[in-house]
């Protein structure tokens, strides 16, 4: 019975406790002590980790069969990426300011979106593979973006999306007719569990890694993220068929207003400008959805299993939009300066996308080959393939 | 529904929007910023807390957690203008870290309503529900404010929520549930869910009663009185339980809810220098009157006074509130009180909350009143406690089905190829 499924026990144990020595021994060498006194920002460190590992963990459980994996293999991810995104941002050398945790956990929220998109399709030895390189990747293109560019911004959420996507799309469709790929009332209400943490949450997310501003770009979350709960209900309602809710479209909707806001939530002066942002990205979440599972992800052949395109692809693009026209409100008198400031956002933004695109398109290719063992499309969001069920045991 | 609900909620929000952009301005200079993590602790309870608690029931744990976020997302809104216009001191209202946590308290007391409504009023009226409320309570807390303290809300919010929410109940009051709806029940999975929202009460009630506390000093004393006074509650609870019941079993009821009084009976004098076996004692008589209350009153209410009284909110957040303001009269006659120079007496912490009932009882009538208008879209009796009347609910999955495909020959021929 075995043998007829692909057994991990050679590959993944192996991997993780190589992967771990080379991090230790790693650290040995590279890691000195930090003598900072710790810093008043632990708070805010610890919403920032609720929301990677908590939040995240429990906003992917949605699939009806996939809840233990989702979670644990979140919490795998994580643990593994926190490790290596500090050792290549300490190698790199490139953060003067000495804040690596806080910088480490939000660098992961990339990761975590990434996974996403090839939530049940992925095993685990391609999701730690992608999890390695996507965060040597996304430290590369931060990299250049500090150094030539002079630009702060993180883009995690737009590098993690068009990353997953461009993955994703090397992986086989799951065929239209299986039951699994669907949820339960109570998968679904555990996914909401996971959203309203990452909801909660996220006012600290957007201030935790900026220098000032930082109440400002709490105000600026809180509100946006508020109108972009409200808006979420309201347009799933316009746009389902029968006049009813959807569960899904609140899980992403709600969060877009805090993607968008994500952007320039720390230069925006009035609360009713990050209000109308929180709406639209609410809409474009919500209208997003409706036409790209109807148009785009068919003609593409990208399937997106938890829809990260809308949720924080589409609304991250909006909010450097946004970024980008404010910075012109505001700077409108300097002209000279103005074409040269408006470029340096957009840059930034072209680079991170096709850097997110083709390294993605490569793993992707890569992760894909026989030698890793890919799952078969009819066991596609699946547990049993990958844990032990003591209350399900028969036949296995 | 559809179109009423959704122009309904786009006008307030757009007409919100329009109102932050004449008014609000950020508080550049405050000081709060401090009192960050703890406005990050309320905003868990509110949303995560409240929410799960009320997942009990089901076949409604989306309208619970669904509807609990929009009722709160909205209230904060318009609490943040409602609670600037009272508290404004020139043109503008200046928002900071203090502001958003009172704009989440006022958010509380429209789902403490909710709670007792659940399952019986549609999205609408909730809506309206949460706008009426949110302005009374705003100007309830408004009239007392500088003589009497209630540090951690125990009369402004849950004694003021929960018979603002009796007395809507009352008012909408529906014949045809005389009788136990077949959907008003709870299930194993679903009481685990609600437990999820209990801990997540139980654990952040600490920053909850000591958030608005003016000084560092008296938020500490509040920390741990609610501390100790939660923590003696849970325990009587657990052997009230166990001794009401026949076979001396305990209820996942009692203890989603009752374990919880605690918090809110020390509320009014948490941050008053009361010894921490006072606090226990107020937590000990919180949980007792709270276990009562579920045993020998709410069935009362229920046949005999019309009141359906849904999560039991009269027990959770009713009586111990009364309790609390009630033990602020008590402290506050045998101590000398004073906070920025006013002296609290115990004729006006009465008072206070005297107002803080009757402005609940009669303004929740109103609000009833205007709820059972005809075109609001009340669902009908058979309606009652269902998801699906609201929500799109995937299918449920069957045990036996995974069971069935587990023997499934074909699909594990595939899963070789």
């Amino acid at each position: 019975m075995p043998s007829k499924y692909r057994n991990f026990r050679n590959s993944v144990p192996w991997i993780l406790l190589f992967l771990e020595v080379v991090l230790i021994i790693l650290f040995y060498f590279l890691f000195s002590d930090n003598d900072a006194p710790v810093s008043t920002i632990y708070p805010a460190f610890q919403d920032v980790n609720h929301m990677v590992i908590f939040g995240f963990g429990f906003f992917l459980t949605f699939l009806k069969r996939y809840g233990f994996s989702s979670t644990g293999f979140n919490l795998l991810i994580i643990v593994l990426g926190v490790q290596c995104s500090v050792l290549i941002e300490d190698s790199l050398g490139l953060l003067l300011h000495k804040r690596e945790d806080e910088d480490a956990a939000v660098s992961m929220t990339a990761v975590v979106i990434s996974t996403g998109a090839v939530l049940g399709k992925a095993n685990p030895v391609q999701l730690i593979l992608m999890a390695v390189v996507e965060i040597i990747a996304f430290h590369m293109s931060r990299w250049i973006n500090t150094t030539f560019l002079e630009v702060l911004m993180m883009h995690v959420h737009l590098f993690g999306a068009y990353f997953g996507l461009a993955v994703s799309s090397h992986f086989s469709e799951p065929s239209p007719r299986t039951e699994k790929n669907a949820s339960t009332p109570k998968s679904d209400l555990l996914s909401m569990l996971g959203t309203l943490f990452l909801w909660v949450f996220w006012p600290s997310f957007n201030s935790v890694l900026l220098e000032n501003n930082k109440t400002k770009a709490i105000y600026n979350t809180y509100f946006a993220l508020a109108v972009s709960a409200v808006t979420a209900f309201v347009l799933s309602l316009l746009t389902a068929k029968d006049g009813k809710f959807r569960m899904t479209d609140i899980h992403s909707a709600v969060l877009a207003g805090g993607v968008t806001i994500g952007y320039a939530a720390n230069i925006i002066e009035y609360p009713w400008i990050a209000m109308i942002l929180g709406l639209l990205a609410s809409g474009i979440a919500v209208l997003g959805s409706y036409c790209l599972q109807r148009c785009l992800h068919p003609a593409l052949k990208i399937h997106d299993t938890s829809g990260i395109h809308f949720t924080f692809g589409l609304s991250s693009v909006l909010g450097a939009l946004a970024q980008v026209v404010l910075l012109v409100l505001k700077e409108w008198t300097e002209s000279p300066r103005l074409h040269y400031l408006v470029m340096i956002p957009i840059g930034a933004f072209c680079l991170t996308i096709s850097v997110a695109l083709i390294t993605g398109f490569i793993i992707g290719l890569i992760v894909n080959l026989k030698l890793f063992k890919t799952t078969p499309v009819s066991k596609y969001f699946e547990d049993q393939f990958y844990w032990e069920f003591p209350h399900l045991a028969v036949g296995f | 529904m559809r179109f009423k609900f959704s122009i309904l909620a786009l006008l307030l929000e757009v007409s919100i929007i329009v109102l932050f952009g004449i008014f609000v301005e950020y508080n550049e200079h405050s000081a709060s910023e401090t009192l960050y993590p703890v406005f990050q602790d309320v905003h868990v309870m509110i949303f995560v807390g409240f929410g799960f608690l009320m997942t009990f029931l089901k076949k409604y744990g989306f309208s619970s957690v669904g509807i609990n976020m929009l009722i709160a997302a909205l209230g904060l809104q318009w609490g943040t203008l409602i609670q600037g216009f009272l508290h404004r001191k020139g043109e503008k209202i200046h928002v900071d870290i203090k502001s958003m946590i009172n704009a989440d308290f006022s958010t509380a007391a429209a789902l403490i309503s909710f709670g007792a409504v659940l399952g019986k009023t549609s999205p609408l009226q909730m809506l309206i529900l949460t706008v009426v409320e949110v302005q009374l309570f705003s100007k309830n807390c408004f009239l007392f404010i500088t003589n009497a303290t209630d540090v951690g809300a125990s009369m402004t919010i849950h004694a003021f929520g929960a018979y603002f929410g009796l007395a809507v109940t009352l008012v909408l009051y529906r014949p045809g549930l005389k009788n136990k709806h077949e959907n008003e029940e709870s299930t194993y999975h679903s009481d685990i869910f609600a437990m999820i929202g209990t801990l997540f009460l139980w654990l952040f009630w600490p920053s909850f009663n000591s958030a608005i506390a003016s000084e560092p000093i008296y938020q500490l004393k509040a920390i741990v009185n609610t501390y100790y006074s939660l923590a003696a509650c849970t325990v009587v609870t657990f052997a009230l339980s166990s001794l009401v019941d026949q076979r001396g079993k305990f209820s996942m009821v009692l203890i989603q809810n009752a374990t919880l009084a605690g918090g809110v009976a020390v509320g009014t004098c948490a941050d008053m220098p009361i010894h921490p076996f006072v606090a226990m004692c107020i937590g000990s008589m919180a949980g007792i009157i709270s276990v009562l209350g579920f045993h020998f009153l709410t069935p009362f209410l229920a046949s005999k006074l019309n009141i359906q009284d849904t999560c039991g909110v009269h027990n959770l957040h009713g009586l111990p509130g009364i309790l609390g303001g009630i033990a602020g009269i008590v402290v506050t006659a045998i101590k000398d009180e004073a906070r920025q120079g006013d002296r609290f007496s115990p004729g006006m912490q009465a008072a206070a909350l005297g107002s803080t009932l009757g402005i609940a009882l009669v303004g929740g009538a109103l609000t009833g009143g205007i709820l059972k208008l005809p075109f609001l879209g009340q669902a009908s009796d058979q309606n009652c406690f269902d998801d699906s009347v609201y929500w799109e609910v995937p299918e449920e999955e069957k045990l036996q089905e995974i069971h069935a495909n587990n023997y499934d020959g074909p699909s594990r021929f595939e899963a070789t190829m």
